[in-house]
C-alpha cells in the first residue's frame, strides 16, 4: 500500500498478531503503535508489525490523534527498506527466532558470571513462558535488539526453546476438595443433619451445653 | 451435577471435566494474542478450576478477586439496566485483567502486560468463551 505518493494523513491500521497502527502526516510515518514493541521508536514498531502475522491493512483517515513523539518522522520508503533489512538480519542468524511464538528458558549450566549485563537480564526473566516480545517488554528494550540477542544466545547455547509443558503449565490440582457436600457429610459423623448439612444437638446425647437445658 | 459452596451449580462433576479440551481452548488465547501472560478458569464463587499461570501468580487469589469483580459488575449492569454482563476489564498502568462471564456459573480471567493487544483479545476471546462454556455444561 503506497501512502507516500498520496501524502496520506491518517492511520494505516494493520490487523494481525501483533498488528499495529502507522500514523502518517503528509505521507511521512510519525509514529507506530504496536503491541509487539515496548518503545516508542518508529523503526522498532514497524519491525514488530512486519515480523508478525499480517491479516489486513486499511487506511483510517478519521484517526487524527498521533501519539506524541520526539521523532520528526521517517519517510515511508526509508522505513520500508530498514524494516526489510532487519527481517533479513533476523533470517540470516544461526537460530532464526519467531519473536511471538518461541518461548525461551536458560540452558542448564549457564553461568551468570560469563554473561554480559544485558544477557544476565534476559536469562533472569527467561522463565520458559515468555517470548522474545514478552522479554522485550520486561526489560524495556526494543523488540529488534532483544530478538537478535536471544537468537544469538540460543545459537551460543545460553538459552534454549522451552518445552510445551514449561510454556503452558496447566494445573487443576486434582480438585479433591470439590466433592459433593452430601458425600462429605456422610463420611464426617453422626451429628450432621443430611437435609441442612449443619451440626445439630439431639436430646440425650452429650454436648458442650448439655447440662444447661 | 455438583453442589458447590451451598449453591446449585449445574456443571459437570469436576472429576469428569475434559481438562485437556479446556486447556487447548484457553491456550489459544496466549498463543494468538500478544501480551496475554496468564489465564485462570474458575467457578463464579471464586474456586479455581484450571490455571495456566506464572509461578508468582496465585490462582486462588486471582479467582477470588475475579469472582468479586464480576459479581459487582453484574449487579451494576442489572441495576442500571445494561442487560446481561459479558465481561469486565481492569486497566492498570502495568497491565490488564479481563474477566469473562461464562454463563452465570463460571468465569475466565485473562491477565495481560501493558502491551496487551486488547482489541484482538476481545475479538479472539468470544469463540473461546462459547466453546469453554459448552465443555463445562454440555
Amino acid at each position: 500500500m503506497r501512502c507516500d505518493a498520496g501524502r496520506v494523513t491518517g492511520a494505516l491500521c494493520v490487523t494481525g498478531n501483533a498488528g499495529g497502527v502507522f500514523h502518517l502526516c503528509d505521507g511521512v510515518v510519525v509514529a507506530v503503535e504496536s503491541p509487539g514493541s515496548p518503545v516508542a521508536v518508529v523503526q522498532d514498531g514497524a519491525f514488530a508489525v512486519a515480523v508478525g502475522e499480517v491479516e489486513r491493512c486499511f487506511v483510517d483517515e478519521s484517526v487524527d490523534r498521533a501519539p506524541r513523539t520526539a521523532d520528526e518522522g521517517v519517510a515511508s520508503d526509508l522505513l520500508l527498506s530498514e524494516t526489510a533489512r532487519r527481517l533479513d538480519v533476523l533470517a540470516s542468524l544461526p537460530f532464526p527466532l519467531a519473536p511471538y511464538r518461541d518461548r525461551v528458558v536458560a540452558a542448564p549450566g549457564t553461568e551468570a558470571a560469563a554473561l554480559t549485563a544485558r544477557q544476565r537480564e534476559i536469562v533472569a526473566h527467561a522463565t520458559g513462558r515468555r517470548t522474545a516480545r514478552d522479554l522485550a517488554f520486561v526489560v524495556g528494550r526494543s523488540l529488534y535488539s532483544v530478538t537478535v540477542e536471544i537468537s544469538r544466545m540460543l545459537g551460543g547455547g545460553l538459552l534454549e526453546i522451552a518445552t510445551p509443558a514449561t510454556s503452558f503449565g496447566f494445573s487443576h490440582w486434582g480438585l479433591t476438595s470439590l466433592r459433593p457436600r452430601k458425600a462429605a457429610t456422610q463420611a464426617s459423623g453422626r451429628f450432621l443433619d443430611q437435609s441442612t448439612s449443619l451440626p445439630i444437638r439431639r436430646r440425650g446425647e452429650p454436648g458442650r451445653h448439655s447440662g444447661i437445658v | 451435577m455438583l453442589v458447590l459452596s451451598g449453591s446449585a451449580f449445574p456443571i459437570q462433576e469436576w472429576s469428569e471435566l475434559d481438562y485437556d479440551a479446556l486447556g487447548a481452548e484457553i491456550k489459544k488465547l496466549r498463543e494468538n494474542v500478544t501480551g496475554v501472560t496468564d489465564t485462570v478458569l474458575a467457578a463464579s464463587d471464586g474456586i479455581p478450576i484450571l490455571a495456566d499461570v506464572a509461578k508468582d501468580v496465585d490462582p486462588a487469589h486471582i479467582s477470588a478477586l475475579a469472582a468479586s469483580d464480576l459479581a459487582i459488575a453484574r449487579q451494576a449492569a442489572e441495576v442500571i439496566g445494561l442487560g446481561v454482563l459479558n465481561q469486565t476489564v481492569v486497566f492498570g498502568s502495568e497491565g490488564y485483567m479481563a474477566v469473562y462471564a461464562i454463563g452465570r456459573l463460571s468465569l475466565l480471567v485473562v491477565l495481560g502486560d501493558k502491551g496487551l493487544n486488547l482489541g484482538r483479545l476481545l475479538h479472539e476471546s468470544q469463540p473461546v468463551i462459547e466453546r469453554v462454556g459448552a465443555i463445562l455444561a454440555p
